[in-house]
């Protein structure tokens, strides 16, 4: 895909939407940053990278009442999908642009490695940086080392061919899944005890989540029923994030923008990839995947349920 | 070294677990004074954070009970529940709680020596993780 065939489509969809969602180069930062394109000259700027990580679904709900087209990954469209199913967007007032995706890279590590704010540019299988590059694969995000969804489930138009994707790289080897796995229960107890006392309830994790939708009356917060306190401790802190991974059961789309808006980098993809397999091996069910699917949380099946012990 | 007392917090359905419990009561069938009971109209009423926050607030163990499936006062409170329940134990590693504190059970109204057993049973398992 070019950019030049990603900023066509765009200018296309611009003729029967409001607006479009995409990824403009920040120039201070050197990343792609989000952008709404109102105009066919705004579009000029649109780019699609693999720094392109943000979830773009996450602003459907908030412009409810306008057209709009958006660029999405394979994974973005899950959560689209999602969000669709839920009711929360109507299928008939968005536009969804697929792209190839070849894995976003994690740029919070990228930056740990070569400094803030560093221009980072991906060609050739190789993301450089002023002079200095390492392959894409050994800083792709998790989620995309386990990608099964390359090819966006739904789509109007493609911006390129989203067919002819690079396969998934091999696992990371970041090692956190892997300690974690091999740690007992009680250790797992300190672990999150550890991590949560860094959390200092920014609510930066529910913003960036597309399916962490209701805004003023979010559990994790309410008084009213007070499932955890507003205090920044270990505690309410961990009780704030059970009460939103609950809350995310069976609905996840293992998006990571949780993880990856975390600004003390707590690692809550593990609760959530968790309970997504289980999800998976209880319903044989997967969020996102299809417009006639059900919550499998929000139904039962008599016949097949209850035999699990 | 297990501990003597323990703390279990139970959460009933009105209609039959409550009704058994009772019955077991009436029948003077002995059970350990470990028990909590909060009596719900149904299981579907029991969000898994519930138990979640009587692990936080220092239950040493949960026990969910309601009607059998298929006998719910509500029709289908209880097929909710079930997934609910079924999830909610399977993610109890990852959260750090040792499984062996949750249990999830059906006892109706006319199982009182049942109900007599998942208590003695389930107090029994909780004393040995404690």
């Amino acid at each position: 895909m070019s950019m030049n065939d990603l900023i066509a489509t765009i200018k296309k969809v611009l003729e029967e939407v409001d607006v479009v969602l995409g990824w403009t180069r920040s120039p201070a930062a050197g990343v792609a940053v989000p952008a709404r394109f109102h105009t066919p000259d705004e579009a000029d700027g649109a780019i699609f990278d693999s720094t392109c990580t943000h979830n773009l679904a996450v602003h459907l709900p908030r412009l409810k009442n306008s057209k709009v087209g958006i660029v999405a990954k394979g994974c973005d469209a899950r959560s689209i999908v999602q969000l669709i199913v839920e009711g929360e967007v109507s299928r008939d007032r968005i536009r969804v642009i697929g792209v190839p995706c070849p894995g976003v890279i994690d740029v919070k590590r990228a930056w740990r490695c070569f400094g803030f704010g560093k221009k980072i540019e991906d060609a050739g299988g190789r993301v450089h940086m002023e002079g200095r590059s390492m392959p894409r694969e050994e800083i792709l995000l998790h989620k995309c080392h386990q990608c099964q969804d390359q090819e966006p489930v739904i789509m109007d138009l493609a911006a390129g061919d989203v067919k002819s994707v690079t396969p998934p790289p091999p696992p990371d080897k970041t090692g956190i899944r892997e300690r974690f796995a091999a740690m007992s229960i009680a250790e797992r107890r300190e672990f999150w005890r550890e991590q949560f006392s860094r959390c200092i309830r920014c609510y930066a994790c529910r913003e960036a989540c597309p399916l962490c939708f209701c805004r003023d009356a979010c559990s994790m917060q309410t008084r009213e029923p007070h499932w955890t306190g507003g205090q920044v401790n270990a505690i309410e802190s961990e009780m704030a994030q059970q009460v939103r991974t609950s809350h995310l059961a069976g609905r996840c789309t293992g998006c990571e923008e949780c993880e990856r808006a975390c600004p003390v980098g707590i690692p809550l993809m593990l609760l959530l990839e968790e309970q997504n397999r289980i999800v998976e091996e209880l319903f044989a069910y997967r969020a996102g995947m299809s417009l006639e699917d059900k919550t499998p949380l929000l139904t039962y099946d008599v016949n097949r349920d209850g035999g699990w012990r | 070294m297990p501990k003597t007392e323990v703390k279990i917090i139970g959460f009933l359905c009105n209609w039959c677990s409550y009704a058994g419990a009772d019955m077991a009561g009436t029948a003077r069938m002995k059970q350990p004074a470990s028990l909590r009971v909060v009596r719900l109209p149904c299981t579907g009423r029991v969000n898994p954070l519930l138990v979640l926050k009587a692990f936080r607030e220092g239950a040493d163990g949960v026990l969910v009970s309601g009607c059998h499936p298929g006998d719910c006062h509500y029709n289908e409170g209880n097929y909710y529940a079930r997934r609910r329940m079924e999830v909610l134990e399977r993610m109890l590693p990852a959260l750090g709680i040792d499984p062996a504190r949750f249990h999830y059970t059906w006892v109706s109204a006319s199982e009182g020596a049942k109900w007599a057993d998942v208590v003695n049973e389930f107090t029994r398992r909780v004393k040995q993780v404690i």
